[in-house]
């Protein structure tokens, strides 16, 4: 009978494979049961009534954002900071997919290994989240934009803090209005612009080609054009919005001289501009703390010479979201290399709770320091002579370039504008978009002048 | 008060594992301590130089070759000679084909042989001589049994599904788990007096655990279909009357082998009677519908199945002839694939290649046999590429979060999350509302109502049932039984993994039950089945008692009634 017991030998190895298995599973589900238990699928954290989010989340000074009192969710008690905060902070629903109650469901609903989503109620396992926004920079943004949809971001280039992401339109999550999926104001309500929603950068590109032009030649500082209000490239034309006469490229970027760029974009050709609007963040999402952003999109392969040339002016096929914009100014204020924004400051947790940042973008250099130091000093330059400082902001010494894009041929623009401060207590990266603003001079620059004084009086910089 | 039910609701959840795991471990500590010591009753001797050879199986082989149980380095001897036999009414040798005969006491033997202590078995010219163990001083110390009552290793598995039960009322706030739930106890325990006081059974370790999974099941469906756990229980008699037929069945191999070409018939008509006039559901064509019933006779053919590898007339499975085992197989694997029924299908090759190879020991068949799948595989999906999709979903689940082909496996990774290591609570999970969750996906159903130790500990049982069948190969009554439970319990274990990795996106998910635990009749019945093969590989199953008169009124604290030493030499 030995014989037997010994060709018994492959079932034995069939139950060393299955125990394997098991162990290989459990592993699987210590590494990953957070990241599962918290999908929006979960019917425990977005059908049910009994298991309700308990933890509390607060703006960077402690103040309350959201809470749970007697199994009633309810947020800060400023209708205006409610609304400014909507689409960081979420809603009841997991609607806005990318706010920190549907992100962080599982946190504030008291997951943890051990327990599971099945702590009883007796029992506080929910973690409590502290964010780096600021209530009041949030609401001076909100009642800024006014009725226009848009986004604002501000961040601290040195920290990554984010002191202010408003999106609107937005809504109040403690009187949701009942027509919010049919009536046209509220359109794109759910959707949070500074990170998922992309639009044409117009002249907000042209540090871009700049910095790609300075990174192929740092000649191409000098190089001077004569512009008399448009140019043709591939047998079309391509229009400024002024005559700026004989330029170089410091004066070209404060006249936002279409032609001149248009023309340099051109001259150093399409693999130069793909590759540098790939380093400063096209075509790839940034992450961080557990956010995925959408991708903007940079793509010369199928452009002909004209179209190329729009591309350098941030029009043809180009795409930008807000916080890709903010990211890039970032790096132009830092030396070349970018600093990935964070919203959560801690979380605060019976079991030390997981701040989602192990997949967060590393750092990115986008230039050399020389070509950033350029670049800052062109928008300096531009703010100087052209926007003016104190139109910019009361406090601060403010670097910047605006955009106007056209969305259609009926002359809707947006306006942005986007920048940073030179102050070194108050190190911020912003950019700002309204939606048919027209004119980022007059629309845009006035927003973000109010969110940077506002952002210099909650940090103490004013 | 709800505070109170929210607190007793959560301290039974934290005890369920400790029970469970107690459970387990008397139950497999008892199979391990009343496993016999492999030390010799009898030994040979050999007459020309003294030297002896100890008898330590119900079945050893006399032979040269390297592998034989009693090795005699004569060249005048055949590989495999002659086998040993221990029965019940004494010690048998038999000649395996050898070339120069097997002689007792000088005469020439023919067929089964009887021989008694003090006899002289030759083969070729090695002559050995049959002596007691205890006469030679080759006797060593016998270990005692050590098992536990086993009255109390199922009065932990009352206790635990008690406990289930009241959760489960606790949970739902009505008394609908209460029927299934104590009409289970009554079954284990009736059961338990049953077999005592009319077979005469003095063990019960296996059946705890199969009791422990089947509860663990039925309290699972009652919590979210009364309807379900009635059909479970009402699967589970049925499941033990079958153990115990199979049990009285299998007890006399010889019987088995009469009934050899029957059961293979009937394999191959339970399987293409489906083929036939079966009913497709959910994309298998396995199931035939009588009336309100209906049944997948391919559970049952997994019985039938390793009724035909394992018996064989060969004694010792000296002879390396499948012919007729390898028809049998492949024409019931083919049936499955046609039947589209892919998960038994792989189950039954599986349980193909143990059999085989555990009979002939010949690599070359498993590794044709394996061939010959891969190439059946690549035809297959040459022919018919549409049943790759139904797979394509394997290893990325998370892409096909909201579509057929991940759905479920999406879900069961997101509950199984969210229940922990001690489960959210009976019918207070989601998974519940996904499609086939009480049987495909029961493993992560348990996961989040019950918690993952309970699931695991599931796991392990059936695991450990495969680890008992082999550790029992060289101590049961025949080779026969050996190949049965390693079969059965590879069977159990395989289909298991194909269960749990299936919905947990390690391996494709083939929509096969979970032993004993996932919803279904014919399953549950039929596991019962294919547990009698491992049962009876126990030595103890079949043991006839002494005498009363020896010990009146001895304590069954050791199971020292058996016939250890009650052999009539």
């Amino acid at each position: 009978m030995r014989k037997t017991r010994f060709r018994s030998f492959p079932v034995l190895m069939i139950t060393l494979a299955f125990f394997v298995g098991l162990v290989y599973f459990m592993i699987n589900l210590v590494i990953h049961s957070s990241e599962w238990a918290s999908m929006p699928y979960n019917g425990h954290l977005s059908e049910s009534d009994t298991l309700e989010m308990t933890g509390t989340i607060t703006d960077r000074n402690g103040v309350i954002l959201a809470k749970t009192e007697n199994g009633e969710r309810i947020y800060n008690e400023d209708e205006d900071i409610r609304r400014a905060c909507l689409h960081v902070v979420g809603d009841n629903s997991v609607n806005i997919s990318t706010a920190i109650q549907t992100l962080y469901r599982s946190e504030l609903s008291g997951y943890n290994f051990i327990l599971g989503l099945g702590s009883p109620d007796f029992m506080k396992t929910s973690s409590d989240i502290r964010l780096t926004i600021d209530s009041e920079v949030q609401k001076a943004a909100y009642k800024a934009m006014g009725n226009y949809k848009g986004a604002v971001i501000v961040y601290n280039y040195k920290t990554g803090e984010i002191i202010c992401m408003v999106s609107t339109p937005t809504y109040d999550p403690e009187n949701i209005p009942e027509d919010i999926d049919t009536n046209s104001d509220y359109e794109g309500a759910y959707i949070n612009r500074t990170i998922s929603a992309s639009y044409p950068p117009g002249s907000t590109f042209k540090l871009i080609t700049a910095s790609a032009a300075l990174e192929k030649d740092e000649n191409n500082e000098h190089r001077e054009y004569d512009c008399i209000g448009y140019t043709e490239i591939g047998g079309k034309t391509v229009n400024c919005y002024s005559v700026s006469g004989h330029v170089d490229m410091k004066d070209a970027l404060m006249n936002s001289c279409n032609a001149y760029f248009a023309e340099l974009t051109v001259d150093i050709g399409k693999d130069s501009m793909q590759k540098q609007a790939e380093k400063m963040g096209f075509n790839s999402s940034w992450r961080f703390d557990g956010i995925e952003t959408v991708k903007s999109s940079y793509d010369v392969s199928k452009a002909d010479e004209n179209s190329l040339a729009w591309s350098g002016i941030g029009q043809y096929t180009v795409l930008e979201s807000p916080i890709n914009m903010a990211i890039r100014s970032s790096a132009i204020a830092n030396g070349g290399n970018s600093v990935t924004p964070k919203l959560i400051m801690n979380i605060d947790t019976l079991f030390g709770g997981s701040l989602k940042q192990s997949d967060n973008s590393p750092s990115k250099t986008m230039m050399s320091a020389e070509t950033a130091d350029k670049i800052k000093d062109m928008m300096d330059y531009t703010v100087e002579n052209y926007y003016g400082k104190s139109y910019f902001s009361n406090y601060l010494d403010v670097c910047a370039k605006t955009g106007t894009a056209e969305i259609s041929d009926d002359g809707i623009s947006h306006a942005w504008v986007t920048g940073f401060t030179k102050d070194e207590d108050c190190p911020l990266a912003f950019s700002v978009i309204v939606e048919k603003g027209e004119s980022g001079y007059q629309v845009a620059i006035p927003i973000a002048g109010t969110v940077l004084d506002a952002a210099a009086e909650s940090l103490g910089a004013a | 008060m709800e505070h109170i039910a929210g607190i007793a609701s959560f301290a039974i959840r934290l005890a369920e594992p400790f029970l469970a795991l107690i459970v387990i471990i008397m139950a497999f500590s008892s199979l391990r301590g009343g496993r016999r010591d492999e030390h010799a009753l009898i030994v040979l001797e050999n007459e020309k130089d003294n030297i002896t050879f100890p008898v330590l199986y119900w079945e050893n082989s006399i032979g040269r070759s390297r592998s034989s149980d009693i090795r005699l380095s004569d060249p005048t001897v055949s590989r495999d000679h002659a086998v040993l036999l221990r029965r019940n009414d004494g010690w048998f040798v038999t000649d395996t084909g050898s070339k120069s005969g097997v002689y007792v006491n000088g005469e020439r033997t023919d067929g089964r042989h009887q021989v008694a202590v003090g006899d002289i078995i030759t083969c070729g010219t090695t002559s050995l001589v049959l002596r007691r163990a205890s006469d030679t001083g080759a006797a060593e110390p016998r270990h005692e049994r050590k098992i536990f009552p086993q009255g109390i290793i199922l009065s932990f598995v009352t206790l635990y599904i008690a406990l289930l039960v009241l959760q489960a009322v606790i949970n739902m706030g009505n008394t609908d788990a209460l029927i299934p739930g104590i009409v289970f106890i009554v079954v284990i325990w009736l059961y338990y007096v049953i077999s005592r006081a009319a077979f005469k059974r003095l063990n019960f370790e296996l059946e705890s655990l199969a009791m422990l999974l089947s509860g663990t099941g039925i309290i699972l469906a009652a919590s979210h279909d009364t309807r379900q756990a009635y059909m479970q229980l009402g699967a589970t008699v049925l499941g033990l009357f079958i153990y115990s037929f199979m049990l009285w069945f299998i007890e006399i191999p010889d019987r088995v082998m009469k009934w050899h070409i029957a059961i293979s018939v009937l394999t191959l008509l339970l399987l293409a009677s489906t083929l036939v006039i079966g009913k497709s559901v959910n994309g298998a064509k396995n199931w035939i519908i009588i009336g309100p019933l209906s049944v997948q006779p391919s559970e049952f053919a997994k019985i039938a199945y390793i009724f035909v590898g394992a018996s064989t007339l060969d004694v010792l499975q000296t002879k390396k002839s499948l012919a007729a085992f390898i028809f049998v197989s492949a024409a019931s694997v083919g049936c499955l694939v046609l039947m589209s029924d892919f998960g038994t299908a792989v189950i039954f090759f599986v349980t193909f290649l143990i059999i085989a190879f555990m009979r002939s020991g010949d690599i070359k068949t498993v590794v044709l046999a394996i061939t010959a799948a891969v190439l059946g595989v690549l035809t297959m999906l040459s022919v018919k590429p549409y049943i790759a999709e139904r797979f394509a979903a394997w290893g990325h689940v998370w892409d096909y979060a909201d579509v057929a082909g991940g759905y479920q496996q999406v879900r069961s990774l997101i509950y199984s999350a969210s229940g922990g290591l001690f489960g959210v609570g009976l019918s207070k999970g989601y998974l519940q509302y996904v499609f086939a969750s009480e049987n495909d996906l029961v493993f992560c159903l348990m996961c989040e109502e019950l918690g993952c130790i309970v699931a695991l500990l599931c796991a392990v049982v059936i695991g450990g049932l495969m680890l008992y069948a082999r550790a029992v190969t060289t101590r049961s009554r025949s080779t026969f039984y050996s190949i049965a439970a390693c079969s059965a319990g590879g069977l159990l274990v395989f289909q298991a993994a194909l269960n749990i990795f299936g919905v947990t996106d390690i391996l494709p998910l083939t929509g096969v039950t979970l032993p004993f635990v996932s919803y279904g009749g014919t399953s549950m019945a039929a596991c019962w089945g294919i547990l009698a093969f491992i049962k009876s590989a126990d030595e103890r199953t079949y043991a006839r008692h002494k005498p009363k008169h020896k010990k009146p009124k001895a304590k069954l604290k050791r199971d020292e009634e058996y016939q250890e030493d009650y052999v009539e030499i």
